[in-house]
């Protein structure tokens, strides 16, 4: 059967665009496990990334390392700003305006983007050329095993930052006693801040790595960021673990799916398996701390 | 065929065990106490009667029906009301609304019909409004009966839920600390009122901590310890049983 | 030390009393309810009923007329949602698929199957409504963000559907050329007898949502909005409840498509995306939760918004997202609750400060 050639193919795309979904979902993970709030807006941080870097590279003419960093820090600055000015002020209103409220910053974010920047799909060169190595047969290009390998480094850095630094454990306290951290003197809200500021420069370093493969765009954020809420739900809510796994196997599902379906739909693919999953294992592949099963 | 009957109940909570093999029985028509120390799992047998948890294992049956694997809706609609320990009214409603929606059940009607606003809608309505506020003068609520609910005071808004359960018009009421927080003359009213309900045929299940209370208007009380039951019996009996007073009561004596 | 008789009321106050008066017969107060009258219908609604029927010939701009046919079926929009979101509580970020469900039914129904308007329109809500239905049964037990990424999904899903069966939907493109809405071979051609056509609509299905919200299903939606519960031990199917309010508010958004549809001649996917799902809960939210004129005020307020940012061309999204962001910081509990408040604090301040005045001479 003719689809079946391209699986190896489509296996590495799906495990490369798997890995940026990972670390959109770990991005989302990380602000809800601080502060029950999910960021809608997250996607947008990735879209960012690449924009800004892209910018810089041929507007400001700066050194790409050098636009890269330059640009992961204004989108930290970014994330920092969406909870001062969006997130802290409505901290104690209900569920359906918090979402909105994010949902408002990713429509004024992208659409504000797209004032900047330019409407244009912008692409990053490649880090180490476009030669795609053969492993095992299958070309892989070298920037998927850039993504690969940042998306490890990152995984790793996030390991140490809960585990080892001071500032990683108050995070880690804080989303597992609120209140038990609260008496302790670590405050809630810095806490949030914080994972405001990990997230969006989480979703900053995903964008600049994915950029040189997959264009970006002032709209490419919006569906990032659901697909990556998908993952971390797909894997396990509110475990990073849960966003890693999730992530890999979304990408690598959706990337498989068009072998078999008209490409078209592809983008529904991911929101078939969310609801899917929402509906028959809601706790996700490795399960949740988050959710009840009964009441579930 | 007793009336309420749980039957070597055990309910495990990842790992922790609330409920050992508890056994119990309610007879109709009387109020029957629930005492023992925090986290005894008085509530955890509430909420396995009322359907909101379902036991680990164990027999739970009401007027002969096993009733341990229904929703707590169909639990409802066999005639057992309860109320709650954290006091869930409906703040975004009045008062009288509160009670009417209590009447939820006993009252006919779809969505269709009453969208449309058909005439035996009308005249539903207006008898519900009217035993609504036959409940509230019995509750002594009726004269604020257009207040938004969340503007009571705490008493009131417990007295408010009982409300509730009666438009229910159960069989059995399972009343969860509706003393708690209560000063000693709402207390004194309350009691009152309970053994009014019970009076009007409904029998009562009720879990509190205020001794006192308890043990003046209980027909009979059963004593939890540590999710397994130490004493069942008359108030006197139990007040003086040794079991109860060493987990309980340490040492001090109860004035039945 | 001077005392102050607050109580004393002098022929002075009714300058305050009389304008205080004739706002309170406008904007709606939640914090009032409890002295209403327990009849459906009071003064006000005679006054609001008056405004809307002679507005369009008070104002014969063609522009207002048009704007006020899109008001009105954002409105009925907004209505349908707020019985799922302002009284059950419930979020539902897919809501413009149900009306993109009613706009392409009567499309496809009156350009390829010559169905007249009048039973196109109630095709639209029918299958609005069966597909709320089936996508309600088994979403409608997730709750909060849950519930709201569901409908999410389905609100993507929908949309990427459309874009792709072209045969049956025309795709990106969408479907041209829809008639007139027409009753018995009068047509509604005009933005004028579309106007009336709409808010009549509307009216109806306002007069239904009053009746639901007065009955115990009213009941039941907002005892399952404050505690599932308690709800439950009294004998109130949550499921069933929500999937009701799901249900119904997927009808009316059939309606508003359905009317859509008449209206634009034209159904293409872009029109019932993300964007209008969340403008929806942003007229449901402004308008406040727990009531009905509210979100009809909101849809009006956001339409006349949208238009007037709309001048802004490129601007205009930007500014959208920033105003939203600003709007719900300032007006969480919805437009009525600080209005009214802050009506009531500056008359009596006034009202204060006079008598200070005097007193102090």
């Amino acid at each position: 059967m003719t689809p079946w050639v391209h699986i190896p193919q489509l296996l590495s795309a799906g495990i490369t665009i798997g890995a940026i979904y990972a670390l959109v979902g770990l991005g989302f993970v990380t602000i809800a496990r601080a502060s029950q709030i999910i960021n809608f807006a997250q996607g947008e941080f990735v879209m960012l990334g690449g924009v800004i870097t892209f910018s810089l590279l041929k507007g400001a003419g700066l050194s790409y390392p050098l636009a890269a960093i330059v640009a992961v820090i204004s989108v930290v600055i970014i994330g920092f700003l969406l909870h001062i000015l969006v997130v802290y002020p409505l901290r104690k209103t209900s569920i359906p305006i918090l979402l909105i409220a994010t949902l408002g910053a990713s429509i004024f974010i992208s659409n504000t983007t797209a004032l900047v920047f330019g409407t244009l799909p912008k692409a990053l060169p490649s880090f180490s050329g476009n030669l795609p190595l053969l492993i095992w047969g299958v070309p892989i290009t070298p920037q998927s095993m850039w993504v690969l390998g940042a998306t490890f480094l990152l995984l790793i850095c996030l390991y140490l930052l809960s585990h080892r630094t001071l500032m990683g454990k108050a995070m880690e306290a804080s989303s597992t006693d609120p209140l038990g951290a609260d008496l302790s003197g670590i405050s809630r809200n810095l806490m949030v801040f914080l994972a405001f500021g990990v997230s969006a420069g989480m979703g900053a370093i995903a964008g600049i790595f994915i950029t040189p493969i997959f264009y970006t765009s002032y709209h490419t954020g919006t569906l990032i960021g659901l697909k990556g809420f998908v993952a971390a739900v797909l894997g396990g809510w509110g475990k990073n673990s849960g966003a890693i796994l999730g992530g890999f196997v979304l990408g690598v599902v959706e990337s498989l799916s068009v072998a078999f379906i008209p490409s078209g739909y592809k983008d529904a693919v991911a929101f078939v398996i969310l609801l899917l999953i929402l509906h028959f294992r809601p706790k996700g592949i490795l399960g949740s701390p988050f959710i009840d099963s009964r009441r579930w | 065929m007793s009336f309420l009957s749980v039957e070597e109940i055990i309910k495990d909570y990842d790992g922790v065990r609330a409920l050992n093999g508890v056994s119990l029985h309610v007879r109709r028509g009387i109020i029957k106490g629930l005492i023992g120390p925090n986290g005894a799992g008085k509530t955890t047998l509430f909420h396995l009667i009322s359907g909101m948890e379902r036991p680990t294992a164990g027999k739970i049956s009401f007027k002969g029906m096993d009733i341990k694997s229904m929703e707590p809706h169909e639990i409802s609609l066999l005639g057992v009301g309860r109320t709650f320990q954290t006091l869930q009214i409906w703040g975004n409603m009045t008062i009288v609304e509160n009670i009417m929606a209590g009447m939820h059940t006993r009252l006919k009607g779809g969505f269709l019909s009453c969208g449309l606003w058909l005439p035996w809608i009308k005249r539903r309505e207006k008898e519900a409004l009217e035993e609504a506020k036959e409940i509230l003068e019995f509750l002594g609520l009726l004269g604020r009966w257009k207040w938004p609910a969340a503007q009571l005071s705490f008493a009131e808004q417990k007295i408010l839920e009982i409300g509730r359960v009666l438009a229910m018009k159960p069989e059995l009421i399972l009343l969860d600390e509706p003393a708690a927080g209560l000063t000693p003359t709402e207390v004194r009213k309350l009691a009152e009122r309970i053994c009014q309900i019970r009076n009007g045929g409904i029998t009562i299940f009720i879990v509190e901590h205020h001794m006192g209370m308890v043990m003046e208007i209980a027909d009979e009380v059963a004593v939890f310890d540590n999710g397994q039951l130490i004493a069942e019996g008359p108030p006197d009996a139990v007040g003086k049983d040794p079991q109860v007073i060493e987990a309980y009561l340490k040492g001090k004596r109860v004035n039945a | 030390m001077v005392v102050i008789d607050h109580k004393e009321f002098r022929k002075r106050d009714f300058l305050y009393v009389v304008p205080f008066w004739l706002l309170s017969l406008i904007v709606p107060d939640p914090h009032l309810d409890h002295l209403r009258k327990e009849s459906r219908f009071r003064r006000r609604d005679l006054f609001y009923l008056g405004a809307l029927l002679l507005l369009p010939l008070i104002w014969s701009d063609k522009h207002l007329h048009h704007l006020m046919v899109l008001a009105g079926i954002n409105g009925i929009l907004a209505l349908g949602l707020s019985l799922f979101l302002g009284y059950a509580g419930q979020i539902s970020l897919g809501h413009a698929a149900f009306f993109g469900i009613g706009a392409y039914t009567t499309a496809i129904l009156t350009t390829r199957y010559a169905f007249p308007p009048f039973v196109a329109f109630w095709a639209s809500a029918l299958v609005a409504a069966a597909l709320a239905y089936l996508i309600g049964s088994p979403i409608l037990k997730l709750k909060g963000y849950f519930l709201a990424l569901a409908t999410l999904g389905f609100g993507e899903i929908f949309l990427v559907v459309v874009r792709e069966a072209h045969r049956l939907t025309g795709g990106v493109i969408g479907i041209f050329g829809i008639p007139w809405f027409s009753l018995a071979g009068f047509a509604f051609d005009t933005y004028l007898k579309q106007y009336y056509l709409i808010w009549g609509v509307l009216i109806g299905l306002l007069i239904f949502s009053k009746n639901l919200i007065r009955s115990k299903i009213g009941r039941a939606f907002l005892a399952v909005a404050a505690s599932e519960d308690a709800a439950s031990t009294v004998g109130i199917k949550v499921a069933q409840i929500k999937l009701g309010a799901f249900v119904i508010g997927g009808a009316f958004a059939g309606f508003a498509g359905s009317l859509f549809a008449c209206v634009m001649s034209t159904a293409n996917p872009e029109a019932f995306g993300l964007n209008l799902s969340i403008l929806i809960i942003m007229m449901v939210i402004l308008g406040g939760m727990g009531n009905l004129y509210g979100p009809i005020a909101g849809a009006i307020f956001l339409t006349w918004l949208m238009d007037i940012l709309g001048k802004y061309q490129e601007y205009s999204l930007p500014i959208y997202g920033l105003i939203l962001i600003l709007l719900l910081i300032s007006f969480p509990d919805g437009f009525g609750t600080r209005l009214n408040i802050r009506l009531i604090y500056l008359i009596s301040y006034f009202g204060r400060k006079k008598r200070r005045e005097r007193v102090e001479l």
